[in-house]
């Protein structure tokens, strides 16, 4: 009896192991060159290489109304983007793909990340680029595009380009948001220390992006060995609870929490900064903004969960500990995240998609995986275009960014090494807060309404 | 390392504030040069325009550049000297495998652009790029604009 107590508990915990593959506590790594396919509740319905060479694709963007199953690829290093039409998701259809002029003169990491958004009825798209100073568009940080005639590649039309000459080098991360006072804002980080925020029906109409740009948030943890910095990705949601649209950076020295609700006075709340904080990369909060999941760029550093409360409400100026963390894999390194709490779907370099749950966030649990990369560990991006971005000791490859589709769960992520890809996951049907005791506040915008407003604002007689 | 992955980076180290090293493009693999900008004839040791620009005859050094033909209806290899929004293109002169010194150009910031081109004479650049590269000046830049200071890229 008591053998079979035993068989029946190995065989459960041998079941357990083959479906969580992540880096929970207690189960071990998996072979670098085992790292192929996926697990039970991860579907692969499409696969497209996109590019001929080496490096495939940066960030991935999906549309979210219901009429517009479209998705847009960063070319990273091609210079370029494409839209792809996915009515048929395990065939995606390449629709529309835009380069810059002359790419044989430009030099630099290009085509990074891309935000669609919507004003007065039109749907545009925003295409971040980031080309070597002394190349031509060093000062180029966006350009945007009409999309509303999609899917007639012809009615694709380039209606602005932002550029910022005062800081050579271009847009990295962008975050296209509806501001609770009806605006369609763009934030962008630059190679200074603070983000900028530019008005975006300013933009479209056609106005000199200097007189756009409608604020600037600092950032306030400046890496003090090189005596500056600036923001590296950013975050921003309304929060119903303070009826403020609050932004969530992270920048060298740290993360950073500002009240946004005057964009052109930001108001600092509070910050995370610890060691171990320097290269501050991602920052996501839950939708109450009670929780926040954040990365670290660098080698063997985990997702670290933290609760923000006593930030949010004023009790410090800085938190410090997180309550928890998660990793694929200890040896490598997990990129960029999209929080559909309690879910997080993470993009995770060399180990391609991964899933895990906050449920209870002092535990987080893996839900699922899909490798992606097929890729040699630590021959990620590096270097420079001399030698082709290849390090021999870098993590920086594989599953670069990832996108989910509120309405239906549709997930997509794009890889550096293998294009554009799309999935589902067991379970996962789409995504509303309120099915989860949460405010429905995501990074997906409500273009027509705005913010979701938990606390409707009273006005006194 | 390879060894000829070795001697680019050794070409690349040895790159003096005068040099310009040539990147070729995907139609020309195997193209490969540089280039020293000198300064132009002058009865004084620095040779500038009337409006105070550096004046350079560039020395280009430059192998693996197939026949202009190959490329399509081109029959010449044609260096310019190009602004960095790529809104002036001035013709320096031709180019072959080997050494040659064409010129002037007098640009604070430019690019030197290598292109294949229907006929040696051309005044106006058309034909695909084979070769370019950016001017020394060029690489001045703020500090905090490295990508090693930059929340580490990508």
């Amino acid at each position: 009896m008591r053998r079979q107590l035993v068989i029946a508990t190995l065989t459960a915990l041998a079941a357990f192991a083959a479906s969580v593959r992540a880096q929970d506590p207690g189960v071990s790594v998996v072979d670098f060159d085992k790292k192929k396919g996926g697990s039970q509740k991860i579907h692969e319905l499409g696969h497209v290489v996109a590019h001929d060479g080496a490096w495939k694709a940066a960030d991935v963007e999906l549309e979210q109304d219901r009429n517009r199953p479209y998705a847009y690829l960063c070319g990273f290093v091609n210079f370029d983007f494409t839209i792809y039409d996915l009515s048929n998701p395990s065939a995606p259809k390449q629709l529309f793909r835009w380069q810059i002029d002359n790419p044989e003169l430009h030099r630099g990491i290009g085509a990074m990340d891309g935000k669609y958004f919507k004003i007065n009825g039109r749907y545009y798209y925003a295409q971040s680029l980031q080309f070597m100073q002394g190349t031509p568009d060093a000062d180029l940080g966006a350009v945007i595009f009409d999309v509303t005639g999609l899917p007639d590649p012809s009615k694709v039309k380039e209606v602005a380009r932002i550029r910022y000459p005062q800081s050579p080098g271009g847009f990295h991360n962008t975050f296209a948001y509806k501001h609770s006072d009806g605006r369609a804002l763009y934030f962008a980080t630059i190679n200074q220390s603070k983000a900028l925020v530019y008005d975006l029906e300013k933009i479209v109409k056609g106005a000199d992006p200097a007189t756009a740009l409608v604020g600037e948030v600092p950032n306030p943890t400046p890496f003090r060995q090189i005596g500056g910095g600036g923001y590296h990705d950013f975050y921003v949601g309304y929060d119903p609870a303070t009826g403020q649209d609050k932004f969530y950076g992270a920048g060298l020295g740290g993360y950073s929490v500002w009240d946004v609700t005057k964009p052109e006075t930001p108001k600092q709340l509070f910050t995370i900064t610890s060691l171990g904080m320097d290269v501050a990369h991602t920052f996501t909060p839950s939708p109450d903004g009670r929780y926040a999941v954040t990365e670290t760029e660098y080698q063997y550093t985990p997702l670290r969960i933290w609760d923000l409360e006593a930030g949010q409400s004023g009790k410090t100026q800085n938190v410090d500990i997180p309550i928890s963390a998660w990793t694929a894999d200890w040896r490598d390194l997990s990129h960029n995240h999209e929080v559909r709490w309690p879910y997080v779907f993470v993009s995770a370099y060399e180990d391609g998609l991964q899933v895990f749950n906050l449920k209870d966030p002092k535990h987080p649990v893996t839900e699922g995986h899909f490798y992606t990369c097929g890729c040699e560990h630590e021959h990620g991006f590096g270097g420079n275009p001399d030698n082709g971005w290849q390090s021999t000791t870098s993590v920086e490859q594989g599953a670069f960014g990832v996108d989910v589709r509120n309405y239906d769960g549709l997930v997509v992520l794009s890889d550096m090494r293998s294009g554009f890809w799309v999935f589902k996951m067991d379970g996962f049907t789409g995504w509303n807060g309120h099915d989860y005791n949460m405010p429905n506040i995501s990074s997906v915008q409500d273009w027509d309404h705005g913010p979701e407003k938990a606390k409707p604002k009273v006005t006194s007689e | 390392m390879s060894l000829s992955k070795a001697l680019a980076v050794i070409a690349v180290v040895v790159l003096g504030p005068y040099d310009i090293q040539l990147h070729n493009t995907p139609r020309t693999p195997n193209a490969h040069g540089a280039a020293r900008l000198v300064f132009a004839e002058s009865p004084f040791g620095v040779a500038v325009t009337a409006d105070g620009h550096a004046s350079y005859d560039v020395q280009l050094t430059v192998s693996g550049l197939p026949e202009p033909a190959t490329l399509g209806a081109y029959k010449a290899y044609v260096a310019w000297g190009v602004t960095t929004d790529l809104k002036q293109w001035r013709r320096l002169g031709t180019v072959a495998n080997g050494s040659s010194t064409v010129g002037r150009v007098e640009y604070n910031k430019f690019m030197l652009v290598i292109a294949a081109e229907s006929d040696s004479a051309v005044v106006k650049h058309a034909g695909p790029v084979v070769l370019s590269g950016t001017s020394p000046s060029s690489f001045l830049q703020m500090f905090l604009a490295h990508p090693m200071f930059r929340g580490v890229a990508p």
